[in-house]
């Protein structure tokens, strides 16, 4: 008698159901997945080569699961994570918002694709040359400094303070150049054209960086995502890439990876 | 990071829509799929429906190719997720034979309306993204999702109900 006289859709026991089903779904009991990133990246660069194909990777064999497993033990997941996303850029040379939406990295957007050729004196949009003291107040950011660099030769603010830029004659690093721009803008400022061999994520002073090793094509990307040919150079030599909460920086030089980290560590 | 956050993500999706054993295979493809596919993808688009769109696809095809009319039956895991609800001792048991009484629920529900509780509440995607992620049209995710309700609902004996408003 009392289950006739409740409507039979009455909102109350869907609205008390809703709930429970939303809290029955952490019980539920789902294996651990699979590391799947190293095998989709050889797959993506098959296709990119077709040259040095090799045999497709099987899709349901077991074998070919197993593989990956012993070949890319977890603590490398991270790593092939990343590069993962760079042969994704491969694929996909024009969906520039979908990386940038994926990746995140401060500020920089790898691609592994020929890149604009550099210009003969490429500067930044905007970019004037003044003094430290002058670029802090300038810049739309706190500049960080490295302490082990000492004074920077050459400082330089662009495109109404986006950028700041400190350059160093430092033997035997040779040019060492300093871009920092807002860290906590999820925009894109530069551009590197890489190879995907030439990538690898490190840690620096504790938050994600990328290490990316040889001269690389760099071009500048204003707010509005337009690249500025103008910027389009090739890189002296090494680029570190990190972030603090504040500030995105990419340093560029002839360095090692293990002076690259030093330098990072030392900013202030 | 984000794309182990994705794999997650997609291999919950497929595991739960009962590509069973086969669920890291599926999102191998999808990724794949993804990838080759990106051109397609309109910039601005949150990128985890589109995947597991994708995910749902690939889950299809290839229970379809085990010619596998149902999907695997769920099932309740051992262990006690992290984020728990704060049972006190004395309710643990009886809430533990609850989840099971309405998982089993769910387990007999139709394919197509279960599919659409699991998105909706077990992957918690909105309605829109739900039809997305399956391709069906928005009123026939509200339809499934609803007919789903009802008939959990008779599942569940009469006695319960009271504590089905305790949620």
């Amino acid at each position: 008698m009392a289950e006739s006289a409740e409507p039979p859709r009455a909102p109350q026991w869907r609205d008390a159901l809703v709930p429970e089903l939303r809290a029955l779904s952490p019980w539920l009991d789902v294996p651990p997945a699979a590391d799947q990133a190293a095998t989709v990246r050889q797959r993506l660069e098959a296709q990119q080569n077709p040259q040095t194909r090799q045999r497709p990777q099987a899709r349901t064999r077991p074998i070919a699961r197993w593989r990956t497993r012993v070949l890319y033990p977890r603590w490398r997941a991270a790593l092939i994570a990343a590069l993962t996303i760079l042969a994704l850029a491969v694929a996909i040379p024009q969906s520039r918002a979908v990386i940038v939406h994926v990746l995140r990295l401060d500020g920089v957007e790898l691609r592994q694709a020929p890149g604009p050729s550099p210009v003969p004196h490429p500067s930044l949009p905007g970019q004037q040359r003044m003094s430290l003291e002058q670029a802090r107040q300038h810049a739309a950011f706190p500049i960080l400094v490295p302490a082990t660099l000492g004074q920077p030769s050459a400082v330089t603010v662009s495109d109404r303070g986006r950028v700041a830029t400190l350059i160093y004659d430092r033997t035997p690093y040779g040019q060492v150049r300093l871009d920092e721009f807002d860290g906590h803008l999820d925009q894109v400022y530069f551009e590197k054209f890489v190879q995907v061999g030439n990538v690898t994520e490190i840690k620096v002073s504790g938050e994600k960086g990328l290490w990316v090793t040889g001269p690389q094509e760099v071009v500048y990307v204003r707010s509005d995502g337009m690249i500025v040919q103008a910027s389009a150079r090739l890189t002296t030599g090494s680029t570190l890439i990190w972030g603090t909460p504040r500030v995105a920086l990419r340093l560029e030089g002839g360095f090692s990876k293990a002076a690259a980290l030093a330098v990072a560590g030392s900013v202030r | 990071m984000l794309v182990a956050h994705y794999t997650l993500r997609a291999h919950r999706a497929a595991w739960l829509l009962g590509a069973g054993e086969d669920a890291d295979d599926v999102v191998q493809e999808a990724f794949v799929k993804a990838f080759r596919s990106l051109p397609k993808f309109r910039a601005g688009e949150p990128f985890a429906p589109w995947l597991l769109s994708i995910v749902a696809n690939e889950t299809k095809n290839l229970l379809r190719s085990r010619h596998r009319r149902d999907a695997l039956a769920l099932r309740l895991s051992a262990l006690a997720p992290g984020a728990a609800a704060p049972d006190i001792p004395f309710d643990a048991a009886v809430a533990g034979e609850r989840r099971a009484r309405l998982l089993a629920a769910v387990n007999e529900l139709p394919d197509r309306e279960r599919q659409a509780l699991v998105c909706r509440y077990f992957l918690d995607l909105s309605e829109a993204e739900t039809a997305q992620v399956l391709h069906w049209p928005l009123g026939s995710v509200k339809s499934r999702t609803s007919r789903a309700l009802g008939r959990l609902r008779g599942l569940v004996t009469p006695e319960d109900q009271g504590r089905v408003l305790h949620g």
